[in-house]
């Protein structure tokens, strides 16, 4: 893996990129690992076209050791555990909604409690295996507002776990309510677009850059239509000795308005638009991960979803000139923190 | 569940132990993902239908045995039209509104000479061999490959050849610096394991008769070529220093280069703005003269293929354009010069180009020692039967087949482009219609249900579709992929890999080879860049992108030969898989509609 500075010049057009692909898994190979030991599994009811299951089979097939996962609620949590069937092949917990970091601040304490009283299998009942991952898969709902008092918590404890937040950026498990990661003039049921409304009037929280300084040793922004990026960062989150945070960004079919095969396509252009730019922060340096060459702008990717069409209105101009405006001054606030290091897969 | 956790060691809590797979979730969906492989448009655009999407695909892979086999079942000389063929393939190629075609010429050429060097023989796609005989007259690129095609479907064929050695224009026309004779020696050599018989000094009228033929042979394929060069018709074209440059060319390639070099004289006008005249402009720069190339049009609606005009003038060639002979100029019965008129260009005409309008009194003189005129050429009939042609070509029907009889036709002498690799398909199509024919289907319904079968969109006939058991045939043959159905999103700019040459100045001194051809690491480079449209490759997208993990990459497991297959018990219709599909494999069809299986 490379990375380069050219002269901690942060402007775009002068950033030198690297290429140099650093080995992570391929596609085959992931493929290979689900046939070894399917994950997770189908007949779940997410929706047809939802981008959570694609992100966490390609998590889950990332890893090769023995797999913790611990859910908040959430779409994730109830679609995939309907009593009595689960579509986990992994030991999966579940706790309630605020609790996700704290419940794996547990599993990891616990299982090396257990290791250091080195407990035998007879004691247990059950093998230890020499090694886990505590992975948690939370929404944006359970990650960004109600979880975030654990999360922080467990961030600033240190444990060694990594925290997963597919951000579908409302709470679509309950019917598209705004959550604190909702994007401003987006429409929700609670922010809804009409006459005396232009969807939701207030910002959308930074939650990378608040795991950011919690210190910890890696974070990252990702997206579920950039898989190789999305499984390096997942193999540099395991690799990390400590907390390590990954936003993803979800698209949600029924929440956002689209068609369902466009899932992919819409995560995409989120990234081509710079709308959710991919970056890591790896011990406190920022890498850009995704410099598009030919920036579209941001009305590209809001043109896709029913949730922002009254901005495509002739008479909301200013506010699609705004949100350009805010996403521009967001990629040049990145851009300066990365001082020109950039790393694509 | 697998591990040995005993439930009453565990604190209490809620276990499920039952898997999601009992929902079988495929019932929400009214849209079914369906795969499908479309014809790329460089197999269709290709005139003798190269399988070139699997052929780069199995270079890609490094096995070359099964790309040969694939290319060497559609075109029989690879080694040959690797290098003299004007590629319309190329032209087709989607990468090319990406970032630059894929230099499939040059990969065809690699895979040609590799296997000569490896020795490779071609065995017959039939097993049994028929007792019935056909001859084929004329040894050229036509002839050839249709002897090939025939002996491959186990028919005996012999084949009439004028000249004493076979070859027609490949070895009388293209020069050595093109094609070398030795490639095309080694490339002939297929014919013989294939026991095709090569009669040579074989002239139908004249060593042969065209009743011993009808009466000996149960059918007839005739490709005789064009070899009658048209003439310029102005004042002075009997002049000593006038010559065609068919004439020109054979008396070269017949080993009269020294005495034809020293009557030719310094200064040589070339007429003319096909290959045959690159051809010979290249030739006579290789002798040492100064070559002036006149053209009526522009260099843009010259006939030749790009790269020869460019060759021919970085090798030192002039071109005047816009100009139309109007009387070549002699003293003492000799050429010392060549008066040619101004030209504009007027409306388009039956070709599309635009037309030469004179432009009065604008003519000027040229000096010259020889004008050498390539500015078509016509068939030469004698010998055949009058009904068989009209006064230009011998008319065909859709097989190529003549007025309904044993007689089939192919090659420059049918309505067709003059190139190479048309020949070779006309050649392909006549063993197809005669294979047909001596099996007593040519006539009936069946053929027409097969010709649906083995016909891609622009009208080339697939060997491989015609042998292959019809249920086994993946790609639909009526859907050219376009690029506007790729998703782009998957490829990565990569520059062509361009093919090394001698330079101008070195080449121009002697007759050998122009470009030496890529060696492996090239090859797979240039096979590496290939989209493969509308032809599923494995690359694993629809997998891992199924958000209902109901792709599975149980190979054949649908019974049709694809790398994955899907498990309609838990798709739910997304359509994901068909939006991320990079190539256009996948399609979605409405639940119920019948369609896709």
């Amino acid at each position: 893996m490379t990375v380069t500075n050219s002269n901690g010049n942060a402007d775009s057009a002068t950033a030198t990129i690297t290429r140099a692909v650093p080995r992570v898994k391929t596609l085959k190979e992931l493929a290979a690992q689900e046939e070894r030991e399917k994950r997770f599994q189908g007949g779940h009811s997410l929706c047809a076209g939802c981008s959570i299951p694609v992100m966490v089979r390609s998590v889950l097939n990332t890893i090769d050791i023995p797999v913790v996962v611990v859910n908040a609620t959430g779409c994730l949590e109830v679609a995939t555990t309907r009593y009595p069937t689960t579509a986990w092949n992994v030991p999966w917990l579940h706790v309630a909604f605020e609790n996700a970091a704290a419940a794996a601040s547990g599993v990891e304490v616990a299982f090396r409690v257990l290791k250091r009283k080195g407990r035998t299998a007879q004691e247990l009942g059950f093998e230890l295996p020499g090694e886990v991952r505590v992975v948690v898969f939370g929404g944006d709902g359970g990650t960004y507002d109600i979880g975030l008092q654990a999360l922080s918590g467990a961030l600033e404890r240190g444990h060694r776990f990594t925290y997963i937040c597919y951000d579908n950026e409302a709470y679509m498990n309950t019917g598209n309510q705004r959550s604190g990661a909702t994007p401003p003039l987006a429409h929700t049921t609670t922010t809804p677009v009409g006459r005396e409304s232009l969807g939701k009037l207030q910002q959308r929280k930074d939650l990378t850059e608040i795991a950011v300084a919690h210190h910890v040793p890696y974070v990252a922004q990702a997206s579920i239509s950039h898989w190789q990026d999305l499984v390096r960062k997942v193999e540099a989150a395991l690799r990390a000795d400590g907390p390590s945070f990954l936003n993803v960004l979800a698209p949600c079919q029924r929440g956002w308005g689209y068609e369902p095969c466009l899932t992919v396509e819409i995560a995409r252009l989120a990234v081509e638009t710079r709308f959710w730019p991919l970056y890591e922060v790896v011990e406190g340096e920022y890498r850009l991960n995704a410099l598009p060459k030919k920036p579209k702008p941001v009305s590209e990717w809001l043109k896709t979803q029913k949730r922002f069409a009254h901005l495509l209105k002739p008479e909301n101009r200013h506010l699609l000139d705004e949100l350009q405006l805010q996403v521009d001054r967001e990629w040049e606030k990145l851009l300066r923190r990365c001082e020109g290091r950039v790393l694509e897969v | 569940m697998t591990t040995a956790i005993r439930p009453e060691s565990l604190p209490p809590m809620a276990i499920t132990w039952d898997s999601t797979r009992v929902n079988k979730t495929g019932s929400w969906r009214y849209l079914r993902p369906v795969y499908r492989d479309k014809t790329p448009p460089c197999h269709a655009g290709c005139p003798t239908t190269n399988e070139i999407e699997r052929v780069l695909y199995w270079v890609a892979l490094g096995d070359l045995d099964r790309a040969w086999e694939i290319l060497t079942a559609e075109n029989p000389f690879p080694a040959i039209t690797g290098r003299v063929c004007h590629h319309p393939c190329e032209s087709r190629c989607n990468r090319g509104r990406f970032d630059e075609a894929v230099g499939i010429r040059e990969v065809e050429r690699f895979l040609g000479d590799w296997a000569l060097r490896a020795g490779k023989r071609v065995e017959p796609l039939v097993p049994k061999k028929s007792n019935k005989r056909v001859a084929v007259v004329g040894g050229g690129p036509a002839g050839l490959a249709c002897a090939y095609h025939l002996a491959r479907l186990g028919h005996a064929a012999t084949v009439f050849e004028a000249n004493p050695e076979p070859g027609g224009v490949l070895r009388y026309g293209i020069p050595n610096y093109r094609l070398p004779k030795s490639v095309l020696k080694a490339e002939l050599h297929k014919l013989k394991d294939l026991d095709v018989e090569i009669r040579t000094n074989a002239r139908v009228g004249q060593d042969v008769s065209w009743d011993e033929l009808q009466r000996q042979y149960d059918a007839i394929f005739v490709a005789t070529g064009v070899w009658k060069s048209l003439p310029l018709r102005v004042p002075g074209e009997d002049l000593k220093g006038v010559l065609s440059g068919l004439q020109f060319l054979k008396a070269l390639h017949q080993g009269q280069g020294q005495p034809l070099s020293e009557e030719l004289g310094e200064r040589v006008v070339v007429v003319g703005g096909g290959n045959t005249a690159m051809d010979v402009a290249r030739t006579a720069l290789r002798l040492g003269k100064r070559v002036v190339i006149a053209y009526r049009r522009t260099r843009a609606e010259m006939p030749a293929i790009p790269e020869e005009i460019e060759e021919a003038l970085a090798e030192g060639a002039e071109l005047i354009e816009r100009v139309s002979p109007t009387k070549i100029l002699g003293e003492d019965g000799r050429v010392v010069g060549i008066e040619l008129q101004k030209m504009r260009l007027g409306e388009p005409d039956e070709s599309g180009r635009r037309r030469p309008v004179p432009i009065e009194g604008s003519e000027f003189v040229l000096e010259a020692d020889t004008v050498i005129t390539a500015i078509g050429e016509a068939p030469d009939f004698a010998g055949l039967p009058e009904e068989l042609h009209d006064e230009w070509v011998v008319p065909v029907d859709e097989w190529g087949r003549v007025l309904r009889q044993k007689v089939f036709a192919g090659g420059d002498v049918i309505d067709q482009p003059h190139t190479v690799v048309d020949a070779l398909a006309s050649g392909k199509r006549a063993a197809i219609a005669i294979d047909l024919f001596l099996k007593g289907k040519l006539d009936r319904k069946e053929a027409d249900e097969i010709r649906r079968r083995i016909e891609l969109p622009q009208g080339g006939l697939s060997m491989r579709r015609y042998v292959e058991d019809p249920g086994a045939l993946l790609l639909d043959n009526t859907r050219i992929v376009e690029y506007e159905q790729l998703n782009p999103a998957y490829f990565q700019k990569i520059a062509r890999t361009p093919p090394q040459e001698r330079p101008p100045e070195a080449r121009v001194r002697d007759f050998s080879e122009v470009k030496p051809g890529f060696d492996w690491d090239e090859a797979l480079r240039e096979a590496e860049r290939c989209l493969h449209c509308g032809v599923c490759n494995g690359c694993d997208n629809c997998f891992v992108f199924c958000p209902d993990l109901a792709v599975t990459r149980n190979a054949g497991a649908d019974g049709r030969g694809y790398p994955y297959a899907i498990n309609y018990d838990y798709c739910k219709g997304c359509g994901i898989c068909v939006q991320e599909c990079p190539r256009a494999v996948l399609e979605l069809v409405r639940e119920g509609s019948g369609e896709g299986g």
